[in-house]
């Protein structure tokens, strides 16, 4: 009765930071319409995209995720007046300074997502998990906490030096 | 510990078809902190919420998650439930396992396993949920209404018949604004100031208003149910409560020739005087910047004459402080003025239409005065310039509004109407003249509009040309109007001896200062914004502030009426409970690791954050943190991402609770 | 090729700073001046706040006066302001972080008496502090710098700062970064951030990391990972450029400070040239409302929102 599934070696991670009134009830709404996306993504609820830590997607990553994906209202429609428009202001900040650090941005994705939008929240979240899963594991966050010591090379004389004569 | 208790929902056979339920509950009874797991066919359901209950008190769980549909269903549902079963309906969180798994999916192991997880993300955020207590605010149950124009008297009239004290200031000598103004009204062509004035005088007669004419808002501090209003009481140089009206130092005052501006400049009144005959409060004010005895120190001729001594030279300015629950603004329009251009306006002037360069060219307020049987010409209509009757007049519409490169980009509603008016008024008054309108298009949606604009063509003889003016010059005692009619597509001249502009509405002068004492947000014009265009349009962002009338946006008189009850009626049900309950999804400050670099504060759309000042019990400021108005806070929580140090947080959606559930991945 | 930075007006400098610090505090206009002056070591200066109109002549201006002063305002001496109104000197780049300051309610105008420095550049953190000026020795942000002058200082000296135009290094270091694939940016800050001891020391000498309790410390939750090691660290880094975005004015004290040479100030000043193209902002130049991360246009650029 179903399509074969297509099983893949890798199902990345994916996290979603939604506001509740658009993206939220957008998400709800490709439920009721009994739309098909991959199963690969995790909701998180925040009242508004205002309320969303730039630390959070930090965390995120940290904690294994292989995508992030930050969605709300679109602009003029958040339900808190303007909590969007600061969210857009420091979502492009941050996301230049992750990109800086090196982290690829094809792992974060923004998007406005109304409660009318069932398609698009589909869409996005396909798009993203398909992107991911071709890029592979996010691999930096995790390596990194697996390492516990310096990592850094002795690369001056003194130290060279200091550390020869230990 | 906690004992948390999950339940998850088949939804009939919407959950559970895809995904399998029963193991849902064996994983995440394995969870750390779940007590208690099961599975059931209608959570929703009346037994499905008995179970929930029962199981609360049988198993003395401390959190619980339901995994079923979306919170946006049934979150109020199950925490109403646990509610009743003893617990705060805050410890009780969704898991939505249907609209964004079983509905979403079709594969029951990879919806299985997501299920879980969801499951396992929300039992990890309950652990971290707090007691929230529904935060109540107490309610004045007075309300201040700005302006008193016919949408401030509509509104305050309202609430006070309620049952309501209301407190309405006015910034003119009298109350009635611009629809005192008025000849008379379109579409019924009934006497304004027949409507208008009964309405003035219920205002002064109610026991339950209290009016502050010639007087504006100094400062507004305090939210929702309970502001503190200070109101500047301009000097009026007359005590109101010793006055009794009679007029005689008016009569009396040497100073006659001042041009009234409640008559467009085209009537004269004395340095001491009543704006009209009909104004509320029927009580004269100084001029003091025409008044001889203000100028030079002489003549005090009025004190003498006054008999009850009303008359005080000494009088100064008032501050009073009124405590009001809610507001209701209603500071109406001015017309834009085209002879000059207002510093720091982004508006352009016109110039191509001489208004202020040549006498015969007014604008539509003026012709009311004109037309006006208490207006200074008797209602007889009269050019300015030489009093002589006009044969031919010229009528253009759209002055700045609808023109995006002066400006103005929005449409001000009432010119089409008004015209249309002002057409009938004249062929009524001048049976041998001849009215002209150059209009763009003819906006007249409204019961009866179209049909009274139609009438004005077809049996009150105006002439309707689409197309705008080119030029328009001054040639002996005529105006030459030269257009295009673009409906033929032939030039037009005519020769007229009045033009009448249809100005645009804008926002009154001062109108983005009082928005910043409110608190309230305004648009590119400083037209007052509302809450929502469509589902809210009475009430501001800011809570228990209301608008009413032409501060909003263009309108007409049964628009603004219809406002102003609306607004009374948001007055009202805000003002039928004692206390006001709200739902505890509030940012919280943590005064210890505050250090009052108010981040928060210029990030609140709401104007929630205070400044408050903590003191060692010497009374030695420590310092200044931040506070949340917990009456006025919106709830999005954006203080909380902004703020360096965390020291706000949203409850309900704090650090704990996100981080755990991005730890339970 | 070596350029020689001509810092002969700081002598007259120091000598006016001394004059206006003694009248001042004569006066009683202010209580403290907190300033410059000689330090043990020959040609090295170090911090100073002087209460008595004897000790102005103690005060100096140097290429060795590296310090921002204004931390001792905020955290390190939080007792001063408390004292009445309080003299400071200050470089142009310090002047940047009193006036963020102020926008921050941290401080108040008037609490403040500015002596404003004509500064042509001071030593960086590497060179001996009696070296000599030279676009070598010079430290790096004197060579981005766009305040020789401060203004809207109380005083200032009359003399004029020479400032040849030098090669920017942070703008290179930036765009050659830039350049680079994300996972060779990874990969070099990778290394940067693995040396970093976790001491604190930039957070302690920001003007701006003025919070009693650091997001960094707490640990309820822990929102960011604190044992020293690299997932911790890079963690930090990015939590610390984040929160000083749209903020720092780039005094560089903390990678001065640095015992690392980690390139601290480099995140800054990309983040600053990021604000600049996204809105026009630049941090230090006026006390503002509300920074670029706490205002927002209706028409802000989100080509990066789908």
């Amino acid at each position: 009765m179903h399509p074969e599934k297509l099983k893949h070696d890798f199902e990345p991670k994916i996290i979603a930071f939604v506001c509740t009134w658009c993206t939220y009830a957008g998400a709800d709404l490709a439920g009721t319409s009994r739309m098909q996306y991959p199963a690969n993504v995790r909701v998180l609820k925040f009242p508004c995209t205002g309320r969303i830590d730039p630390v959070f997607i930090l965390k995120a990553f940290q904690q294994g995720a292989d995508g992030v994906l930050v969605s709300g209202c679109h602009p003029g429609d958040c339900h808190y007046i303007a909590g969007n428009f600061h969210a857009r202001r420091r979502f492009a900040a941050f996301r230049k300074l992750l990109e800086f650090v090196g982290v690829d941005l094809e792992r974060l994705q923004f998007s406005w997502v109304s409660a009318a939008e069932g398609g698009k929240w589909v869409e996005v979240v396909t798009d993203l998990t398909e992107k991911v899963r071709n890029m592979g594991p996010m691999t930096e966050f995790k390596e990194l906490a697996l390492e516990e010591q310096w990592s850094g090379t002795i690369d001056t004389p003194e130290l060279k030096e200091a550390y020869n004569a230990i | 510990m906690s004992r948390i208790g999950v339940f998850v929902c088949h939804c009939g056979e919407n959950i559970s078809r895809t995904v399998d339920v029963e193991r849902v509950a064996a994983q995440v009874g394995k969870m750390p902190g779940v007590a208690f797991a099961t599975d059931y066919k209608y959570m929703c359901s009346d037994p499905g919420q008995t179970l929930l209950k029962k199981t609360i008190q049988e198993q003395k769980l401390s959190h619980v998650v339901v995994a079923a549909c979306s919170p946006r269903m049934h979150e109020k549902t199950f925490r109403k439930a646990v509610e009743a079963a003893g617990l705060n309906p805050y410890l009780c969180e969704m898991a939505n396992i249907r609209e964004h798994c079983s509905w979403v999916h079709e594969d029951k192991q990879e919806a299985t396993a997501k299920a879980i997880e969801i499951v396992g993300m929300l039992v990890e955020r309950v652990k971290k949920n707090r007691v929230l207590p529904t935060i109540t605010v107490p309610v004045t149950k007075r309300s201040l209404v700005i302006g008193g124009g016919i949408a401030g008297i509509q509104a305050a009239l309202d609430i006070a018949d309620a049952g309501h004290h209301v407190v309405l200031v006015e910034r003119d000598p009298s109350i009635g604004g611009h629809m005192a103004q008025l000849s008379e009204t379109f579409p019924t062509l009934d006497c304004s100031q027949c409507i208008m004035t009964p309405k003035m005088v219920d205002v002064a007669n109610h026991p339950n208003i209290t009016l502050y004419s010639y007087s504006e808002i100094e400062q507004v501090d305090g939210y929702i149910g309970n502001f503190q209003v200070t109101i500047r009481r301009k000097a009026r140089s007359v005590d109101e409560d010793k006055c009794t009206g009679c007029g005689v130092c008016m009569e009396k005052c040497p100073v006659k020739k001042i041009p009234n501006k409640f008559d467009c400049n085209l009537g004269m009144r004395p340095a001491i005087y009543v704006p009209f005959p009909q104004a509320v409060p029927n009580t004269p004010v100084i001029d003091r910047d025409n008044c001889i005895k203000f100028k030079t120190g002489k003549c005090g001729l009025c004190q003498k004459v006054c008999g009850p001594g009303a008359v005080d030279y000494e009088q100064e300015d008032r501050l009073v402080v009124e405590p009001v629950g809610a507001i209701v603004v209603a500071t109406g329009f001015d017309l834009y003025t085209i002879d000059e251009k207002p510093k720091g306006s982004m508006i352009k002037g016109y110039g191509e239409f001489g208004h202020g360069k040549i006498p015969d060219v007014i604008d539509g307020m003026t012709f009311e005065r004109l037309a006006s049987a208490s207006g200074p010409t008797g209602g007889k209509i009269l050019r300015p310039s030489d009093g002589k009757e006009p044969k031919q007049i010229v009528f253009i519409q759209c002055i700045g509004s609808r023109a995006r490169e002066k400006g103005i980009s929005y449409c001000s509603k009432v010119c089409c109407m008004y015209t249309a008016k002002h057409t009938m008024l004249y062929h009524h008054k001048v049976h041998d003249g001849q009215a002209y309108v150059f209009f763009m298009d003819a906006r007249t949606p409204g019961k009866a509009y179209d049909e009274f604009w139609r009438r004005s063509i077809e049996e009150e003889e105006a002439v309707y040309i689409r197309g705008m003016v080119s030029r328009l010059y001054q040639k002996g005692d005529k105006i030459v109007v030269m257009g295009s009619d673009i409906a033929v597509g032939v030039q037009v001249e005519i020769e007229a001896d009045m033009v009448v502009l249809a100005t645009a509405i804008q926002p009154r002068t001062g109108a983005d200062s009082l928005a910043q004492k409110l608190g309230i947000s305004y648009d590119k014009y400083n037209f007052y914004s509302e809450a929502h265009a469509k589902l809210r349009p009475v009430e501001c962002a800011t809570a228990g502030i209301y608008l009413v009338g032409a501060c909003q946006g263009p309108k007409d008189i049964p628009d603004t009426v219809s406002q102003a009850s609306a607004a009374a009626a948001k007055v009202m049900t805000l003002f039928a409970k004692d206390k006001l309950e709200r739902e505890p999804i509030v940012a919280r400050v943590k005064e210890a690791g505050c250090v009052g670099c108010f981040a928060c504060k210029k990030v609140c759309a709401y104007g929630a954050v205070e400044e408050k000042e903590i003191r060692d019990r010497q009374g030695n400021l420590i310092k200044v943190v931040a506070y949340v108005n917990p009456g006025v806070c919106g709830g999005c929580g954006t203080c909380q991402a902004t703020c360096p140090s965390k020291s706000v947080e949203l409850d309900g959606y704090t650090d704990e609770q996100i981080v755990a559930m991005i730890e339970a991945l | 090729m070596t350029q020689t930075i001509d810092t002969t007006i700081y002598a007259a400098v120091s000598e006016a700073i001394q004059a206006e610090a003694k009248r001042i505090l004569t006066a009683g206009e202010v209580t403290a001046v907190v300033g410059y002056a000689a330090a043990r070591r020959k040609g090295s200066a170090q911090p100073i706040v002087i209460t008595s109109a004897v000790d102005a002549q103690k005060l100096i201006f140097t290429p060795a006066c590296v310090n921002n002063l204004a931390v001792y305002l905020t955290k390190a001496k939080k007792e001063i302001p408390k004292s009445g109104r309080i003299g400071i000197v200050v470089k142009g780049c310090d002047l940047k972080a009193l006036v963020g300051l102020m926008g921050e309610s941290q401080l108040k105008r008037e609490q403040l008496y500015l002596i404003g420095v004509p500064c042509a550049g001071v030593l960086a953190s590497t060179i001996q502090p009696d070296t000599g000026l030279t676009s070598d020795s010079i430290a790096p942000k004197c060579l981005e710098c766009d305040a020789h002058l401060p203004q809207g200082c109380d005083f200032v000296p009359t003399q004029t700062p020479v400032s040849p135009e030098l090669e920017k290094k942070y703008a290179a270091e930036i765009a050659r970064l830039e350049a680079l694939t994300p996972q060779e940016r990874w990969a070099y800050w990778k290394e940067q951030f693995s040396k970093c001891i976790k001491c604190y020391a930039c957070r302690q000498v920001c003007p701006f990391c003025f919070c009693e309790q650091c997001l960094c410390d707490r640990n309820k939750p822990q929102m960011v990972d604190t044992t020293p090691r690299p997932a911790g660290n890079t963690a930090w880094h990015i939590v610390r450029a984040m929160h000083l975005a749209g903020r720092c004015a780039g005094c560089a004290e903390c990678e001065r400070v640095c015992p690392m040479d980690i390139p601290l100030n480099l995140l800054n000043r990309k983040m600053a040239k990021e604000l600049k193209e996204l809105y026009d902002y630049e941090a230090g130049f006026q006390v503002n409302d509300k920074g670029p991360l706490n205002s927002y246009t209706e028409k802000d650029d989100q080509s990066f929102i789908k």
